[in-house]
């Protein structure tokens, strides 16, 4: 798919903030399967948001494999959750504390790799 | 803007539940690039990110502030931990007029690997007060470049003027080997600070 330069603020409707704080750039995104969107109501990027997330993909992957900054993807996946779309997974951490049990499950699947 | 990329996006396994992340952080043309690759599991991806910043100083023509809008350039990898977790790697320009872009990179991140040349200590020094600030866990890791000076361990932690709780590792970012292990060692050490807290 090749396409030029879009404008952030043509693409995401002239908003610039996303309506709600959940989105991280490691958000995990999955279209909801077998979801029906109307075209009228989604933009282009939407759509190739929605074909892109058929399996597992974080925030900041689709924003690169799409060419998009990541604050822009972020609105449109918000419309998309808004539509019951997609599907996002919130970072395996709150964002507050580092849960110990989370550590020691990172640690033991990175000495498991070689 | 960066152009889309034509391969085949790299799933996730579906049983995967959530993800982490970890920075890469350190001054320019410190090894952060070469380490989030030496690292992932994916071929790093690349995405761009506007800023608009006020920049120093006073426009010579207005005599307004300068607004300056900024292109950051952030890489990063993956690592698919087990079938149900993801540790996603950023690498995160350290100098001061990419810090806007911090608060987004390191909310809920586990902790920030900061990369430092021992050819130019001095550089690295906004990063370094930036952690501490934040609050964010920290190691420091020496990219062995082919004619860094070995100095005693000692004699950095003075000059970087670090915490008693923070290492200093040492890594050739290159070596995949190396920078695996150094990983290892890097959340090792948050293990062992998050334990103190429990
Ligand atoms: N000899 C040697 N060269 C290295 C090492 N690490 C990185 N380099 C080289 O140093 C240069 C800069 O490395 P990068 O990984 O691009 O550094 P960076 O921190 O991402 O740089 P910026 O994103 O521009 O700030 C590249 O040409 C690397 O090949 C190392 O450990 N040893
Ligand atoms: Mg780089």
């Amino acid at each position: 798919m090749s396409r030029g330069p879009v404008r952030p603020y043509v693409i995401t409707g002239g908003r610039s903030l996303a309506g709600r704080d959940a989105l991280e750039f490691e958000s995990l995104l999955r279209t909801v399967p077998g979801v029906a969107v109307d075209p009228m109501v989604v933009n282009r990027e939407q759509l190739a948001v929605l074909e892109m997330c058929r399996e597992l993909l974080s925030v900041a992957e689709v924003a690169a494999h799409l060419g998009l900054p990541i604050s822009v993807l972020k609105v449109l996946v918000d419309d998309l959750w808004e539509l019951g779309a997609i599907q996002v997974l919130p970072p395996a951490r709150p964002a507050e504390r580092a849960p110990l049990a989370l550590i020691e499950e990172v640690l033991v699947g990175l000495r498991q790799l070689r | 803007m960066v152009s889309a990329s034509s391969a085949e996006p790299a799933y996730l396994p579906s049983s995967v539940q959530g993800a982490v992340k970890i920075l890469v952080t350190g001054p320019f043309g410190v090894g952060k690039t070469t380490l989030v690759g030496a690292l992932s599991e994916i071929d790093p991806l690349r995405t761009e990110e506007t800023m608009t910043s006020v920049g120093e100083g006073v426009d010579d023509v207005t005599g307004r502030p300068h607004k300056a809008t900024t292109t950051v350039a952030l890489d990063f990898g993956r690592i698919t931990l087990s079938s149900r977790l993801a540790l996603y790697l950023f690498g995160t320009p350290g100098q001061q007029r990419f810090w806007p872009l911090w608060e987004d990179l390191s909310r809920g991140a586990l902790g920030a690997i900061a990369l430092v040349d021992s050819r130019r200590l001095e550089e690295s020094f906004d990063v370094l007060g930036l952690l501490e600030e934040q609050r964010i866990p920290f190691a420091v890791a020496v990219n062995v470049f082919p004619d860094t000076p070995a100095y005693p361990e000692a004699e950095l932690r003075t000059a970087l003027d670090l915490l008693p709780g923070v290492p200093i590792l040492t890594c050739d970012v290159r070596d995949e080997d190396a920078a695996h292990r150094l990983l290892i060692d890097f959340v090792d050490h948050l293990r062992v600070g998050a334990l103190e807290l429990s």
